[in-house]
């Protein structure tokens, strides 16, 4: 079994530096890694990154990120990468990880994604060029997260993005903003390999759950709609019917209970 | 039409500011885009004494924030706030996935 601590949409600056921190320290006890679903800052600023590295740095287990739109809003992406990387975050955009645990390979691919609609109901690649714009950097972020998925040779396989890939965890939003939210596209990457589980933000009044059409469990971990510093995911039972405590990085071995 | 004819010679049809409605988009607009509040999640809904602002935000500091950003930019709008902090608990279950 694989354990998964997740959350998104924290969007840190100096006021929230500290809140998370009294859950983060028992998170070693509880999870074998930290999936974090972009939205990490309010602005995008190198000042905020650090105060992320702050307070989701030097956790004792691997800590794995997308961004998110909000991420995006100073143009500072190469900055806030660095900084984020420098505290031992790993930020995936079109790309893949595989960590190995006791039990098994981990692969998380990931990418921010980005709106579009749903099947149906979803903007086409056709007109003028902001639209087609608009409609090819959909495409082309779930291309890459599509491959990013294919590509991780692993065990047990995850998807991380920012927005949504299925419409069932925006129960809650307003129907009119379902295309900002997020992408059928995503939905049919992550049904193109063998997921076993999504994971994205972005959505703060969505809801939960979820499932892609073909089949892959969703989750809305959006940290207004989990409501608790982080959700716990446990994963992966076939993998080792036996071995169920860890022996990590922290080399404390610690069974869930 | 008449209004545009009022409006034209100087006289518009409406003398008490914007309909409710672009108040609305207004503030919803402001929560978003201002750097101060950069808040998404933020729902604006009308009630009979005026509006009140709904949603979830990460600190004390950012709820105090968005009230005083919306009354300094409409000073005449009643508002009020709902918006609660979220919790940052360690969670109490797990959710066990097949
Ligand atoms: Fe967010
Ligand atoms: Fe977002």
């Amino acid at each position: 079994m694989i354990r998964i601590a997740a959350v998104g949409d924290v969007h840190l600056d100096e006021d929230v530096v500290g809140r998370f921190r009294p859950a983060l320290d028992e998170l070693p006890d509880c999870a074998d890694v930290l999936l974090l679903a972009g939205d990490l800052t309010r602005h995008g600023t190198e000042a905020e990154a650090r105060c992320v590295a702050r307070e989701f740095g030097g956790l004792g287990v691997p800590v794995v990120t997308v961004l998110g739109n909000h991420d995006h809003q100073c143009d500072q992406v190469p900055q806030v990468v660095k900084v984020l990387e420098e505290a031992g975050i790993r930020v995936l955009e079109g790309e893949g990880i595989v960590l190995e645990f006791p039990a098994g390979r981990l692969g998380v691919a990931g990418v921010k994604g980005f709106g579009g609609g749903f099947a149906g109901r979803c903007a086409s690649d056709f007109g003028e060029p902001e639209m087609k714009a608009f409609v090819r950097t959909t495409n082309e972020s779930a291309e890459a997260l599509g491959a990013a998925l294919r590509g991780l040779d692993c065990d047990l396989l995850v998807a991380l993005t920012h927005y949504s890939p299925v419409p069932d965890t925006l129960a809650g939003e307003p129907l009119e903003i379902y295309p900002f939210l997020g992408s059928y596209q995503l939905g049919q990457a992550i049904d193109s390999a063998p997921t076993a589980l999504a994971l994205h933000g972005h959505a703060h009044a969505g809801s939960e759950r979820g499932t892609t059409p073909g089949g892959v469990r969703v989750r809305n971990v959006a940290h207004p709609v989990i409501k608790q510093a982080y959700s716990i995911f446990h994963l992966g039972d076939h993998l080792d019917a036996g071995e169920v405590s860890r022996i990590g990085h922290s080399g404390i071995q610690q069974p869930w209970s | 039409m008449s209004e545009h004819r009022d409006s034209a010679a100087g006289t518009p049809a409406v003398t008490a500011g914007p309909p409710d409605e672009y108040v609305e988009a207004e503030i919803h607009r402001l929560l978003a885009e201002d750097p101060a509040v950069a808040e998404q999640g933020i729902t604006v809904v009308r009630r009979e004494r005026g509006l009140v602002l709904y949603g979830e935000v990460e600190s004390p500091h950012r709820r105090e924030e968005i009230l005083r950003r919306v009354a300094e930019r409409f000073p005449d709008v009643p508002v009020t706030s709902d918006i609660g902090v979220i919790r940052t608990q360690a969670p109490t279950q797990v959710e066990q996935l097949p």
